[in-house]
């Protein structure tokens, strides 16, 4: 299904969408190829497993060629599929048992020195690891992905309210863990709980 | 409501609206209200410029790129899969599946896929096996391949030899090539005249060029090289 330059990257999205609700699978395969990137992008975060974020992505769209027909425009094609992938993402994070260990593993025990601007980024990874995963991914949502806050509740299907006390317990763990991105290089971090 | 209370619920509502503020998807009435509170609330200014360094660090950080066409083809596949499942079974096609058991159809599929990488590896190792059986992969001079026609004769000769020197022994043992020379080097030679190819065969043995000669018929002597 090839779509005319013209239209939008949200109408481009309902008319690819409305197609695959009537069984395109060339339709699909746009789509497809139109968020594989972002996806993966996002997914690679939190798994550096190709398998893994694989898995998610085809699973995603997988739910997307099924309700393709049921889509009812009640948000933007884009956070309807990223709302998917949110909700496959977070029951593959946690059929994963071995997440949090794995993260620990990825990330040991530092012995860099924690006020250091060069180890800044691997601070974050480290301290990003030991957020509760709802945290984490709304924190990505927001900082890696760029969702605005109505965007995020749709996304991950909650209320507003839950978005902002997710996203500030997430700051506040990240603060205290991450003394350098203050600019004082006061404090060791310290443990998130 | 005292004005120490609605200040502190200000700030906790503006606080709660930095990270938005940050990432530039804020409306604009909020941010006004978080320009407004952040001039007065240092707490916030503070927290405002932690979650701008946080935001860069994680926009600055590297990310990975993946070729997406193998994975689509996986995802090919599972349609198939799920259409020809669809086609045999009650749900149409496009429709949720609700099947209790999704890992039985997986595992047909595995079993499926591996029968077909198994009938392919045997039928690979039986091409090679075949190949084996009708071609080898070395060869010998000796080895039974079809004669030129004529052919009474193989020889090597030296590979100093000029091909006036070599025409000069043919000529003399009655010789002419037929075929040849192989990558090693052999000649393949038909008799001229009437003279017996153990005559020939001897009268090359005679030159220090002629490294090899051994005669391809039948004959008593046919066997015997240099």
């Amino acid at each position: 299904m090839i779509l005319p330059a013209k239209n939008s990257p949200k109408e481009r999205d309902s008319a690819l969408l409305a197609a695959i609700g009537a069984g395109d699978r060339r339709a699909l395969e746009e789509l497809y190829l139109s968020y594989h990137r972002r996806l993966a992008r996002f997914l690679s975060r939190f798994t550096p497993r190709y398998e893994n974020i694989e898995e998610i992505i085809n699973d995603t769209f997988m739910v997307v060629w099924q309700n393709a027909k049921e889509f009812r425009n009640a948000s933007q094609v884009s956070t309807w599929i990223i709302g998917i992938a949110y909700r496959t993402a977070l029951k593959s994070f946690r059929r994963q048992k071995n997440h949090a260990v794995a993260s620990l593993e990825d990330y040991p025990e530092q012995t860099v020195d924690p006020t250091s601007q060069t180890e800044v980024s691997d601070w974050l990874k480290h301290g990003l690891n030991r957020l509760p995963i709802e945290q984490r991914l709304t924190l990505e949502l927001a900082y890696h992905m760029g969702h605005s806050l109505e965007e995020i509740a749709t996304i991950t299907d909650c209320p507003v309210g839950t978005v902002k006390a997710r996203m500030f317990h997430a700051r506040e763990k990240l603060r205290q863990y991450l003394p350098t991105l203050s600019g004082g290089p006061s404090d060791l971090p310290a443990r998130i709980g | 409501m005292t004005s120490n209370r609605r200040t502190e619920i200000e700030h906790h509502e503006v606080s709660a609206l930095i990270p938005w503020y940050v990432n530039e998807t804020i409306g604009e009435r909020d941010r006004q209200r978080v320009d407004a509170h952040i001039n007065i609330c240092v707490p916030c200014r503070d927290d405002l410029a932690v979650q701008r360094r946080l935001y860069e660090t994680i926009e600055a950080q590297p990310a990975l790129d993946y070729m997406p066409v193998a994975s689509l083809k996986r995802l090919h596949a599972r349609l198939d899969a799920l259409q020809a499942e669809a086609t045999s079974g009650p749900s149409p096609a496009g429709q949720p599946i609700n099947n209790p058991t999704p890992w039985r159809g997986w595992m047909a599929a595995s079993i499926a896929a591996m029968a077909v990488a198994v009938a392919l590896l045997a039928a690979d190792r039986w091409v090679q096996f075949e190949s084996r059986q009708s071609r080898p992969n070395y060869w010998t001079v000796t080895n039974s391949v079809p004669r030129p026609p004529g052919e009474v004769i193989r020889a090597v000769f030296s590979p100093t030899i000029t091909l006036v020197e070599l025409q000069t022994i043919l000529d003399e043992a009655q010789l002419r090539i037929v075929s040849g020379p192989t990558e090693a080097g052999v000649y393949s030679l038909a008799s001229n005249a009437t003279l017996p190819a153990s005559a020939s065969l001897a009268l090359l043995r005679q030159h220090s060029t002629v490294r090899f000669a051994e005669g391809t018929s039948p004959e008593p002597d046919s066997g015997s090289s240099r």
